[in-house]
């Protein structure tokens, strides 16, 4: 008698460690199965957002006078050009400026060596010039083989050979940059048929540069500043990692 | 006994299956993305003042997402350096900040067109969701991070046009908390909400 209850004990002993493993087994997977706060909120939240920006109070002060210059006069010179300027003609000009500036993107795509696609480019921008009236059209957009590819910049060329943003800069006029895309828009304007001093159009006068530098300020900015101006704790800020994770994003692409 | 140790076993299986498998996150989150796009513009809301669709926005989204994860991310090592009734504030502030510049941004414009993209599942806790947002003739590349957590999915991150939205406000606090405190914080959030034309010029 003895026996079987010694039997029988140890049978519930061995059915009690069963259970307590199955809970523990139950937790264990439970616990694997979610996101820890150590995932969640762990090191790459505690690291910061680490942007180089040593220039910061001075970035601050251009910031400031960019801000004033896009929203008292981009801003006015925007929304007369657009009152005045049929949405055609708006269209065809920014194809117009945009197909001329061809050798940028062949630049950025041959300095990283993806031929293929300074092929796509050259292409299009044959394609876009002759039957496309002056690329002021994009027929070859309809063409699937053409579609177009991810615009391609010195900058970004710098960027795949592996050099760093560097320190963050606000240029006059221009926004937000950094060191390695100054190079960068230094070798776009040398690459860049309008300007001087390699310009292919020797006769437009300094008007004419000057406007189509507005335009294309105007343009570029007005695309993204509005996104992020409004409803920020700090538009500075907003701006200065929204343009390097942009950057960063087109550099890995 | 021996019958029970094989219910629990069961019980047990079939919870882990369906931690597993629970409902498809990418049809959730786009019901709750239509669901407060419905808030805007179904004919149903249109008599709605601004404040209730604020609260109707945020009643749809925190049914099913929990915000505070998203906003304690952005905050990120900030958030250690606010006492307790600051962290709720600003949590609650930075609430209504989204969700008025939601509404601000969309006011006056069309319907946006929403489509979602094959789900990419990164590991069993993570999974991304890639989604076009179309306006006129702009898209938009929207993709948002879903992890597995006890309460469900959750969103926590949102990238916008490779712009991660957690990163772009963690930089916001970084800066700002080098020189200003929670108190201040508090502060800049009221007058950013105390402004009207939040987000009227967010361009879709």
């Amino acid at each position: 008698m003895k026996t079987l209850v010694k039997i029988l004990n140890f049978k519930r002993f061995g059915r009690c460690l069963g259970l307590g493993g199955l809970f523990v087994a139950a937790a264990v997977c439970a616990q694997d199965e979610y996101l820890s706060e150590d995932e969640l909120f762990g090191e790459d939240v505690l690291n910061g957002s680490g942007i180089s920006d040593p220039l910061e109070p001075l970035n601050r002060a251009i910031f400031q006078f960019n801000d004033f210059v896009y929203i008292q006069i981009f801003d006015r010179v925007g929304e007369f050009y657009t009152t005045v300027t049929p949405q055609p003609v708006r269209t065809g000009a920014t194809n117009f400026f945009n197909n001329l500036n061809y050798p940028v993107r062949l630049a950025g795509n041959l300095l990283q060596a993806r031929f293929a696609n300074a092929w796509i480019e050259t292409e299009r921008f044959l394609i876009n010039s002759t039957v496309g009236i002056a690329g002021t059209m994009r027929p070859v957009d309809t063409i699937e083989r053409f579609a177009p590819i991810p615009k391609e910049d010195v900058g970004q060329a710098l960027g795949s050979w592996g050099i760093g943003n560097g320190p963050y800069l606000v240029l006059p006029l221009w926004g937000p940059s950094t060191l390695r895309d100054l190079a960068g828009l230094i070798g776009d304007r040398a690459a860049n048929p309008v300007q001087k001093p390699f310009s292919a159009i020797d006769h437009w006068k300094w008007e004419h540069q000057a406007a189509l530098a507005s335009a294309e300020v105007v343009a570029r900015l007005t695309e993204r500043y509005g996104k992020i101006k409004e409803s920020q704790i700090d538009a500075y800020g907003a701006l200065k990692n929204g343009y390097v994770q942009h950057r960063d994003a087109a550099v890995a692409e | 006994m021996k019958y029970l140790s094989v219910i629990l076993l069961l019980v047990f299986t079939a919870t882990c299956a369906q931690a597993a498998s629970v409902s498809d996150p990418a049809q959730s989150l786009k019901n709750t993305i239509e669901a407060s796009l419905d808030v805007i513009y179904a004919p149903d809301y249109a008599a709605a003042s601004l404040d209730e669709k604020q609260k109707l926005i945020r009643d749809v989204v925190e049914k099913k997402y929990n915000l505070d994860i998203l906003i304690r991310r952005a905050i990120g090592r900030n958030w250690s350096l606010m006492n307790e009734s600051e962290q709720v504030r600003v949590l609650e502030l930075v609430k209504q900040l989204v969700v008025k510049a939601y509404i601000g941004g969309l006011n006056g414009k069309a319907r946006p067109q929403v489509i979602f993209e094959k789900s990419i599942q990164v590991s069993d806790k993570r999974l991304e969701v890639p989604s076009l947002v179309i306006t006129g003739d702009k898209t938009i590349h929207v993709m948002y991070r879903l992890g597995r957590m006890q309460s469900g999915w959750e969103i926590y991150d949102i990238v916008a046009e490779d712009i991660s939205v957690v990163s772009n406000y963690r930089q916001q606090f970084d800066d700002h908390f080098r020189k200003g405190n929670g108190a201040e914080l508090i502060q800049k959030l009221q007058g950013l909400l105390e402004r009207e034309n939040i987000g009227e010029d967010i361009k879709l």
